[in-house]
């Protein structure tokens, strides 16, 4: 009797730990790739084997940027069913992970052989932030001569570097000032002139304008000798949800939204023009008053969803990925004007960007070049770019997608969105550099200073972040 | 042909092995998902490992990286960064926010728990209200706490004002985002309350009835018999603390935005290391760290239980002196 009790148990918990460690049924979406491969990143095109059904699988991993939300899932469905339905040799599935988890989750893909095919849409941080990962579509491209000309010239730039083009481009956000036509109603103001060739329309400009339209709880502006810099109720200007390279990318530096110079090696966070610029914020917070510091920025966050819907902020700097997000039912009247020009006379209005790219590690490359070509289509662009929110990045279809646009957000003026492609940051503000996690956070840690008043001092700021970039650039080159 | 006799096992082997027997599934679970992953991590502070590629052995570097510069720096006692800036800033913040939360929650905690001892009406609504908000989770707590924290339209300043008080930033002030998460931090006393509750009402009666007889009053009864009998309460109380407060990681993160801001006064070390792995991709150092983590909080914890025969006092230890 004892033995047999003995042997239940260990029975028992024989059954327990196999259950435990046993593989995990397979869920659709699945990440587990056919017959295992060998995943070998090469600059050339990988040979492409296909399972017994005769369709390749492409594995499309979304959550790294947008397409989460159920309508955008429903809708990728929708497109992943027209392509397998128009496809007799590749089939598509789409693997939407929550945006939370999908770094680590990517990750451990990568690292555990079953790398996906397609990742996106990706934004160019993110294409960044995994540089190392991604194929070189290059191959691609020169194999087949492809025609990239009806893509904007600077978004194909976007996505091209020295030694790697990451993705053919598939939306663009171009930037401009969402403006509260109330406030300046109530200022008595010109709005800001819609005219990109007008040239008065400047960064003096624009500090002008914001500190009319900043007012303290008695009404008077930022210019008056009455201002009460402790009470203000309604500011002018705001770029709060930018970082610092966005925020410095505009002044016109050699290297545009790049802390380095294009060898990557040589740090230039301290270039005068983006003293220049961060002067111009610190001014604008500390002197001039017209642009939130950190404080008065949690006040508004704990009570508004963005700084525009807030109500109290005249210019918001933002992109068109802010349609959806911020012009819902708002209780006032507004429209969009192109970003001024710079100290320089120059125009350099940011740009977010998305594409699809390429794991290095995945099984089947070359079925996820043709997807990719597929999503990119002038004949799917649009409607891929409708689930994600952005401006499709084809000049043949601008003006298709314009009529869903007016549509959709009616008395805007669409020409600022379009003509805004023509000035995006090329080096972008979001765009490759070595360890660009870290440094970005050492930026960004520099530019919370100057919102909190710790340091003031742009040029002292800037000295000490560039060092800190720099011993960042050398570790990482004295690892390579 | 005549059998062996099975040889029998003796009944303290046979109790062994069932005891074994039954706890060999959390065994295994114990090996297999907390020795072997600790295991690999130690493993992988001596690599460079950046998830993707397979880790690359690299010695003493990682623990170079941290502590280079340190014997140079005490020897000329100078103040200039070392080795890395931010791994020393972060157990600067960790350190002094466990300087101020571990006693304050203490303390705090434990005379909560004698107010809650007293033998009044609605004591044990008291207690459950006291005790609700520490098994609420931390993210959500986090998140009201920020709301409550919000400089003009949170509700802390305003109340501060009524007092003629300037409210600061809090969590918008490098200066007072750690004592704002300090204040945050003992929203969550009643896990300690209780324990401590418990501990009270284990007091032998018949010292305090011994005290009065000998004229003890309030304040003596308190010093000579609760404080000297709840010491292994509170020296249990303490090292759970100890280690709780080197693992503060999830308020920092949410109310920081995962930044460690603003100007990394709130970058705690798990929060620098969560960094190193999550966002850097830096799994060699980041493991690195939390053997140093581990190192250190282990021998603070050897001296709280090096340090608790002089305070720490059990029962029969005091009756043994009567």
């Amino acid at each position: 009797m004892k033995r047999l009790i003995l042997i239940l148990n260990l029975v028992l918990i024989a059954t327990m730990v196999i259950g435990a460690c046993s593989k995990p049924t397979t869920e659709v979406g699945s990440p587990e790739a056919p017959a295992p491969t060998e995943a070998v990143a090469t600059e050339e095109p990988a040979a492409t084997e296909a399972p017994a059904t005769g369709k390749v699988k492409v594995t499309i991993f979304v959550g790294m940027g947008t397409g989460t939300d159920p309508d955008q899932i429903d809708a990728q469905m929708v497109l992943q069913d027209k392509f397998n339905s128009t496809h007799d040799n590749i089939e598509v599935e789409f693997l939407i992970v929550p945006h939370e988890e999908a770094g680590t989750r990517f990750l451990a893909m990568v690292s555990g052989g079953t790398a996906p095919e397609l990742v996106g849409p990706n934004g160019v941080e993110t294409s960044a932030t995994y540089f190392d990962v991604w194929a070189d579509i290059t191959p691609y491209i020169e194999a087949e001569n492809f025609d990239t000309s009806d893509f904007y010239g600077p978004a194909v730039e976007l996505n091209t570097y020295p030694d790697k083009n990451t993705g053919l481009p598939l939306g663009l956000y171009p930037s401009f000032i969402f403006y509260n036509k109330d406030l300046f109603d109530a200022a008595g103001l010109p709005y800001p002139t819609h005219d990109f060739n007008d040239k008065t329309w400047n960064m003096d400009k624009l500090r002008e304008y914001a500190m009319l339209l900043t007012l303290d709880e008695n009404y008077n502006n930022a210019t008056s000798p009455d201002f009460d810099p402790t009470k203000i109720v309604q500011w002018g200007y705001d770029d709060s949800w930018e970082g610092m390279r966005g925020a410095l990318g505009m002044w016109g530096a050699e290297n545009i939204g790049r802390p380095t110079i294009s060898d990557y090696k040589t740090a230039v966070a301290n270039s005068p023009e983006w003293v220049y610029g961060l002067n111009w914020i610190s001014n604008g917070i500390w002197n001039d008053h017209f642009i939130q510091d950190a404080a008065a920025q949690a006040d508004r966050d704990a009570i508004a969803n963005d700084p525009f819907g807030f109500g109290a902020i005249a210019m918001f700097y933002s992109y068109t990925w802010f349609f959806a997000e911020g012009l819902v039912e708002l209780p006032f009247e507004y429209d969009i004007a192109p970003f001024p020009y710079n100290q320089k006379g120059e125009r350099i209005s940011r740009i977010d960007a998305d594409n699809f790219t390429i794991s290095a590690g995945s099984a089947n490359q070359d079925a996820a070049w043709e997807v990719m070509k597929w999503l990119t289509d002038p004949e799917q662009i649009i409607d891929v770019c409708l689930i994600y929110g952005c401006v499709p990045a084809r000049k043949s279809v601008a003006d298709e997608f314009r009529t869903v646009l007016e549509e959709r957000w009616p008395g805007l003026d669409y020409d600022v969105v379009f003509n805004s492609i023509d000035y995006l940051d090329n080096p972008n503000h979001e765009s490759y550099i070595p360890d660009w996690s870290r440094i970005e956070e050492a930026l960004n840690n520099s530019l919370s200073l100057i919102y909190t008043g710790e340091n003031k001092d742009a040029q002292n700021v800037l000295d000490q972040v560039n060092t800190e970039i720099q011993t960042i650039l050398d570790e990482y080159w004295a690892g390579q | 042909m005549k059998k062996t006799p099975r040889k029998q096992l003796s009944m303290s082997k046979r109790e062994a092995l069932y005891g074994y027997l039954f706890i060999s599934p959390w065994l295994i679970g114990f090996i297999l998902f907390t020795i072997g992953p600790m295991l690999a991590s130690l493993y992988f502070s001596f690599t460079d490992y950046n998830v993707v590629d397979s880790p690359t052995w690299v010695g003493l570097a990682n623990y170079s990286k941290i502590f280079s510069g340190v014997p140079e720096a005490i020897r000329t006692l100078s103040s200039e960064p070392l080795g890395d800036p931010l791994f020393w800033k972060s157990l600067q913040v960790t350190l002094y926010f466990a300087m101020l939360a571990l006693p304050l929650g203490l303390i705090v905690s434990f005379f909560l728990a004698l107010l809650l001892n007293q033998k009044i009406p609605g004591v044990n609504l008291w207690r459950t209200v006291y005790f609700l908000p520490s098994v609420i989770a931390g993210v959500a707590v986090t998140i009201l706490w920020v709301r409550i924290f919000s400089p003009r339209v949170g509700i802390l300043n305003p109340i501060l004002e009524k007092f003629g008080i300037q409210g600061p930033g809090w969590l918008s002030s490098p200066d007072w985002a750690v004592p704002a998460l300090v204040i945050m931090s003992l929203w969550g006393i009643g896990g300690g309350m209780i324990i401590y509750l418990a501990g009270l009402q284990g007091v032998p009666t018949d010292l305090y009835d011994a005290s009065k007889v000998d004229g003890a009053n309030l304040v003596q009864r308190f010093r000579f018999v609760t404080l000297p009998m709840m010491t292994p309460v509170i020296f249990y109380e303490l090292v759970l603390s100890l280690i709780a407060t080197f693992q503060y990681f999830t308020e920092a993160y949410v109310a920081s935005g995962g930044t460690g801001g603003p100007v990394r006064s709130t970058l705690f070390y798990n929060l620098y290391l969560y960094q190193n792995a999550f966002k850097y991709f830096d799994m060699g150092y980041a493991s690195t760290m939390a053997w140093i983590l581990f190192v250190i909080v282990l021998l603070l914890t050897l001296l709280v239980f090096r340090s608790s025969e002089y305070w720490v006092h059990y029962e029969g230890q005091l009756r043994g002196r009567g």
